[in-house]
């Protein structure tokens, strides 16, 4: 299995997170850009993990740990933000990111 | 180097072709098989019946949203429920009480919900 | 349970917390006529809770506990009883700013526990010396700050939570894959790991360099610094007015206490230290032009201040660029931007709860109905004129003496141009803050009503104002303070 290397991940990893970050950037619809966070932060899982999997280290299980608590804050903050979504449906009736421009961006 | 790859990855080759080859062959065995008869009627929603009134996007009420919310503290809690399962043995009396702690927040969080009207359905 | 003693200060904070939700919770049941008057209440418990917060973080230095926690996920050192004493006095400080607003609002319970959580998070951002618990703190603060931003549920305040929201989420994501490149090379997450990594190898510079580069990108969002500013002046203009507060004090301390525990702790020695030093040095340069800038053409005090803020934390990223290029033993740049944020936390709490006072008599946030502000009430014009005089730097305001700190620390460092844009840059500011102040003693008001604070903003306010101008004429103490804190790193 040594013929899969780390360097595969990461490369992964790296497309992932920058396409979620040209996602979150220039998405318009605000459930788009979440989807566009929630790409980086699996590619940086994936970093995580595979660095973890790859990496001599005295505590190679951190990784996972880390990845694990990666997980629950983003299900929490996208929690937050879906209600947000919710919030600013009724008062706008848009959730175009563009439309939102009380306050000069 | 790149045919190592391939050699690691080759069940995953075969089962995607297998895949392709189960799908494809159903669509074109059903093309082969199946009876056909073109009129303006195929085309309505329910070909055999009233005429469909309204739209036919059916909107989920956003009140499913709140539950749906609720759900992800379980969601989130079974992600640290299995590790703690899987190493419970080592760690102890220790990590269950811990646990309990953990699940007690958790519900807290629920029953706070709960006494908040968000399980009403208004 | 020597864990738990360590961490008192937090957990006052989130007892606190969870006490005011329960109580909140379980009063309708009670009675329904202690719920209508549950404010006082709620407040006092929430202030009782920072009490506790600072009465154990006092007990911690008086009994000279210091040590690690939880594995080491913790460590409890001068540094972080700074801090922790910081994020308490202002959550204190805010609560306090706070019952005017919360009297005529419905979510009292969930505000207060959510700042006292926003506290406990930002206490623990200072405390961490492991990334895992680190990017929990961040995000626990954060999450709370998020839900805070956008509490008052209107138009411009969920439009500001958007902007907020989104925006941190994107810097978390980017310092998340600055954190995993530095878990991927040292094989650790503890900081002590990753120092003990980046000192002895001379392998790899490029890719601490990409991950020092993607933590400065992700925090300084924190820290609201140039180009990761966009957020503030929005969410300062959106927000309810100690939510502003708020961020622009201890949320920006706290990004300025992580910055500092990763950069001085894991990267501190070896090569990267320069890369990084030169990296701040611009930051600030741009940070402070910017903010000064574009703060002089703003019509609302609260943007003019967010624009400012942005300027400050130019300021004090000069003590941390000064950093890596002193002598080692000077230990001015650590000390300096510590002893900046503590004499920043005092005047802009002071500028701010202020501007809550006066902005809810005359019901307006733009600077020019301020005009004749004095007339109508004199001790708060003084008290918003001895702040403002503090963030331009006069003396003898706390804002003076933590100028001329970061200067000299620049100085010392060789790195003469960043102070003497860091002097041209004050010369700036002087027109837009003197320019509130000359608007509130030399026009004459619309109406001669006059008015005084609330007590409770009065004692807060008070307490700020005499704080600044204490650290101003004899900053001694604060200063040692500052010192023992910027020892850990040495």
């Amino acid at each position: 299995m040594d013929s899969v290397d780390l360097e595969h991940f990461l490369v992964i990893g790296a497309i992932l997170f920058g396409i979620g970050l040209y996602m979150s950037l220039a998405k318009r619809n605000f459930v788009g850009v979440l989807i566009g966070i929630e790409l980086m932060f699996n590619g940086v899982n994936l970093t995580f993990i595979s660095f973890s999997r790859f990496v001599e280290s005295a505590e190679p299980l951190n990784g996972h740990i880390f990845v694990i608590f990666v997980i629950t804050v983003a299900a929490a903050e996208a929690a937050v933000a879906l209600a947000l979504a919710v919030l600013l449906y009724r008062l706008r009736d848009t959730i175009n990111v563009d439309q939102i421009d009380l306050l000069k961006w | 180097m790149t045919s190592e790859v391939f050699n690691v990855y080759i069940a995953v080759l075969i089962a995607t072709i297998f895949g392709f080859v189960l799908v494809g062959s159903a669509l074109i065995g059903n093309l082969i098989l199946s009876p056909r008869q073109k009129s303006p009627h195929k085309g309505v929603t329910y070909e055999c019946g009233m005429l469909p009134i309204g739209r036919s996007r059916a909107q989920v009420h956003f009140r499913y949203y709140l539950f749906a919310i609720l759900f992800l503290i379980f969601d989130i809690e079974a992600v640290f429920l299995f590790p703690w399962a899987v190493s419970f043995v080592e760690l102890g009396e220790q990590a269950f009480y811990e646990m309990l702690v953990f699940i007690g927040i958790l519900a807290f969080g629920l029953l706070y919900a709960w006494k908040k009207g968000v399980l009403n359905w208004r | 349970m020597d864990d738990l003693n360590l961490l008192g200060p937090q957990l006052a904070l989130l007892i606190g917390a969870g006490l005011i939700i329960i109580v909140d919770l379980l009063l309708p049941i009670v009675s329904r006529q202690a719920y209508q008057g549950r404010l006082p209440l709620l407040s006092g418990l929430a202030l009782l809770a920072a009490a506790g917060s600072l009465g154990w973080s006092l007990a911690l230095v008086l009994t000279d506990e210091r040590g690690e926690a939880f594995d080491g996920m913790i460590s409890v050192d001068d540094f972080t009883l700074f801090f922790n004493f910081l994020f308490a006095a202002v959550a204190g400080a805010i609560v306090l700013g706070s019952v005017d607003y919360l009297a005529r609002h419905r979510f009292q319970g969930e505000y207060l526990a959510l700042i006292l959580i926003a506290a406990a998070g930002m206490s623990l951002m200072a405390a961490g010396t492991d990334l895992i618990m680190i990017f929990i703190a961040l995000e626990l603060q954060a999450i709370a700050l998020f839900a805070l931003v956008g509490i008052s549920k209107n138009e411009s305040g969920s439009e500001a939570t958007l902007k907020f929201l989104l925006l941190s989420a994107i810097s978390t994501a980017i310092t998340l894959y600055g954190m995993a490149y530095l878990f991927g090379l040292s094989g650790e997450t503890s900081l002590d790991g990753i120092a003990s990594y980046v000192a002895n190898t001379d392998e790899n510079r490029s890719a601490l360099v990409l991950a020092a580069v993607f933590l400065t990108a992700g925090l300084g969002f924190k820290m609201a610094v140039v180009p990761f500013q966009m957020w503030v002046p929005d969410v300062y203009e959106g927000a309810p007015t100690p939510i502003t507060a708020f961020l622009s004090v201890a949320s920006k301390a706290a990004g300025f206490a992580v910055v500092m525990r990763i950069f001085l702790a894991a990267l501190g020695e070896g090569l990267i230290t320069t890369d990084w030093a030169y990296l701040f040095a611009a930051i600030a340069a741009v940070s402070m032009t910017l903010g000064n800038v574009l703060a002089l053409v703003q019509g609302n005090i609260k943007r003019m201040l967010g624009y400012s803020s942005i300027a400050q934390a130019g300021t004090i990223l000069i003590g941390l660029a000064a950093v890596a290029a002193e002598d080692p033993q000077l230990l001015l740049g650590t000390s300096s931007v510590v002893f900046f944020l503590g004499a920043y936390a005092f005047t802009n709490i002071g500028a701010f709860i202020a501007i809550i006072a006066i902005s809810h008599k005359i019901g307006s946030d733009q600077i020019a109905d301020y005009a004749g502000v004095a007339k109508r009430s004199p001790l708060l014009a003084f008290a918003l004129a001895a702040c403002l005089f503090s963030l331009t730097g006069f003396p003898p305001t706390a804002g003076f003496i933590a100028k001329i700190y970061v200067f000299n620390a620049a100085v010392q460092a060789d790195l003469v141009w960043l102070a003497i844009i860091g002097v041209l840059n004050s010369v700036i500011s002087a027109y837009y803050y003197l320019r509130v102040v000359l608007n509130m003693f030399a026009r004459d008001p619309e109406t001669d009503e006059a008015f005084t604070p609330s007590p409770y903003l009065g004692a807060a306010l008070a307490a700020a104002v005499v704080g600044l101008f204490a650290i101003g004429i004899y900053p001694t103490p604060l200063i040692e303070a500052s010192e023992s804190a910027a020892r850990v790193f040495s």
